[in-house]
């Protein structure tokens, strides 16, 4: 249970707020690299901040504040030249620091005139990687972008965004709460399945170890032992909005009632060759049963959705009633209190990475997942996967497994 | 690899995560029963592995460990704690708010875990209040009598 007042010091992200200013402290990714093919400015709402991402001629990344600093016309409907964005109403160019770069008719009238100097519009840091686009809307300098090690296995990769109508804080609340898996994706799958008897394994101990880039939650089930991966290593609770099981899915902000959820997945691919992804595709996955009007409830992830929004916009933490199998989310909650009186005074939160050094292919605890011999398995964690995207995943799993055979073959022959 | 105290087989995942945090077959024999994540831990906060074993037989993980040797507490004052039937990482827990094992003792008996207690503790809260505020909306006749 929390006060009212502790309740919006963790739910609030907006500009000038604790938790704001402490998640404008790390690297988020809002989109797919992929989207950026079919459009070159994309609107985008984060951290209660309206902004235009877009990806200029040249290729610069660039997020700069939503409205034109002229007349305050929407720059999500502008267009991107070799070197930044131009507006759409009278013409102004911005470059991706903000700057102004060109006034077409007072440049006409003052060509020797440096109004433009003098204009400048909000923007902030954008970088690409493994198929993302990350923004940090923070102070310099920015820490460095997480290189975790996730991003270099072998597999089929895909990016997925979700758009969810509640706070970012329940969401990753759900990243450290082990109990959940047990009932909400085993028993509840059962009996949507019609299996109304079953009962998946029980938790019989649960463990949370911290580590630099965030805790692990350990488990022991009725049928797994102390020396199960499960419990020797753990899932990963990544700070301070992510959850990573060998996959990652990151809750962010849109503002204080919605939140984006960014999944990257990797599928095992047969065999041991080299595999490239030319591009990492990237789908909108649907929420809403358009049939019944309801929350997705077929997959993994919708069904975390459901228990979230189900949550309230904002989850009322005056009226609950947190036992043994909170105790991650209470351990969650008091060190991200900690990490705000830690920014409040000047220094960083848990976490960042800045030392160059450091940042290679860094490490992340990770539970072995199983590969699939038999063939390409159809996606499990959100409902809505495009039938192109599967197939692409199905033409390489076949292509890596006939590799496979072929250097088998030749090895025995 | 075996552990030499226990006899435990470390499974290969285990010693694949061992290897990504940089640890040896030595360091791995060194800190028998520690998994690779506490180990990696243990050493980052200078906690050396009999220590690290005086404090798991008390019933602590490493990282608990690392929060009490900060608070300058002892394994002995686990003791107490673990025997009223709290976890270990309890009493780290209460000493970093100061609160007393009886005190602890009342919360749980009115149904607040001990991190939940703590949180509410150092926010001000007193016990009366926060059973006040849970039961906000229902009769008092409903729950306040045994």
């Amino acid at each position: 249970m929390l006060s009212d007042e502790r309740n919006r010091l963790l739910c609030q992200t907006g500009p000038g707020t604790p938790m704001g200013e402490l998640l404008r402290r790390y690297w988020h990714p809002v989109a797919g690299a992929a989207e950026f093919s079919r459009t070159s400015v994309k609107p985008l709402r984060i951290l209660g901040e309206d902004l235009a991402l877009y990806r200029d001629r040249s290729g610069n990344w660039g997020l700069v504040d939503r409205h034109c600093p002229h007349r305050r016309a929407d720059l999500t409907y502008g267009f991107t030249e070799e070197r930044g964005l131009r507006c759409n109403y009278h013409g102004w160019l911005f470059d991706h620091t903000g700057q102004c770069l060109h006034q077409p008719f007072e440049e006409t009238l003052h060509p020797g005139g440096r109004f433009k100097d003098k204009v400048r519009i909000r923007a902030y840091q954008v970088q690409e990687k493994a198929g993302l686009v990350w923004v940090y809307l923070g102070p310099r300098p920015a820490p460095l972008l997480p290189d975790w090690d996730q991003y270099y296995r072998r597999g089929f990769k895909q990016v997925t965004v979700s758009e969810l109508p509640c706070n970012w804080f329940q969401c990753q609340e759900n990243s450290i709460d082990p109990v959940h898996f047990e009932w909400l994706h085993d028993n509840w799958s059962a009996v949507l399945r019609g299996e109304d008897g079953y009962r998946a394994p029980a938790h019989q101990r649960l463990g949370f170890d911290e580590f630099d880039y965030g805790f692990t939650y350990r488990r022991i089930r009725a049928d797994t032992t102390a020396e199960h991966p499960l419990w020797t290593t753990g899932r990963v609770c990544l700070w301070p909005n992510c959850l990573y099981t060998g996959h990652f899915e990151w809750r962010v902000p849109i503002d204080d009632t919605r939140t984006l959820s960014i999944g990257w997945f990797v599928d095992e691919l047969p065999g041991d060759l080299p595999y490239e992804q030319d591009v990492i595709p990237c789908w909108e996955a649907p929420v809403i049963d358009e049939r019944t009007g309801r929350w997705i409830d077929t997959h993994v992830m919708n069904q975390d959705y459901i228990a979230w929004i189900g949550q309230g916009v904002i989850a009322d933490r005056t009226m609950e009633h947190l036992g043994e199998s909170d105790r991650g989310v209470i351990l969650m909650r008091k060190r991200l209190l900690d990490d705000l009186e830690e920014v409040a005074v000047g220094r960083d939160p848990k976490g960042l990475i800045r030392d160059p050094e450091r940042n290679h292919r860094v490490h992340l605890p990770l539970v072995p997942v199983p590969g699939s011999a038999a063939g390409p398995r159809p996606f499990v964690f959100l409902a809505g996967q495009p039938a192109e995207v599967f197939e692409q995943y199905t033409q390489a799993w076949h292509a890596c497994a006939a590799s496979a055979a072929e250097k088998e073959s030749a090895a025995g022959g | 690899m075996g552990d030499a105290a226990t006899g435990r087989v470390r499974s290969a995942a285990e010693v694949a995560e061992a290897r990504a945090y940089g640890l040896t077959h030595a360091d791995l024999g060194a800190w028998r029963h520690l998994t690779p994540i506490e180990i990696y831990w243990a050493v980052q906060h200078h906690v050396a592995p009999a220590a690290a074993r005086r404090w798991a037989a008390a019933g602590l993980r490493v990282g608990d460990a690392v929060r009490a040797i900060a608070l300058g507490m002892t394994p002995e004052e686990i003791a107490p704690w673990a025997a009223a039937g709290f976890a270990p990482g309890d009493a780290v827990e209460a000493k970093e708010v100061g609160v007393p094992l009886e005190t602890a003792a009342a919360w749980r008996e009115a149904g607040f875990i001990l991190p939940d207690a703590a949180l509410l503790i150092r926010d001000g809260w007193t016990l009366d209040q926060a059973v006040t505020a849970r039961y906000a909306g229902i009769p008092a006749e409903d729950w306040s009598s045994p």
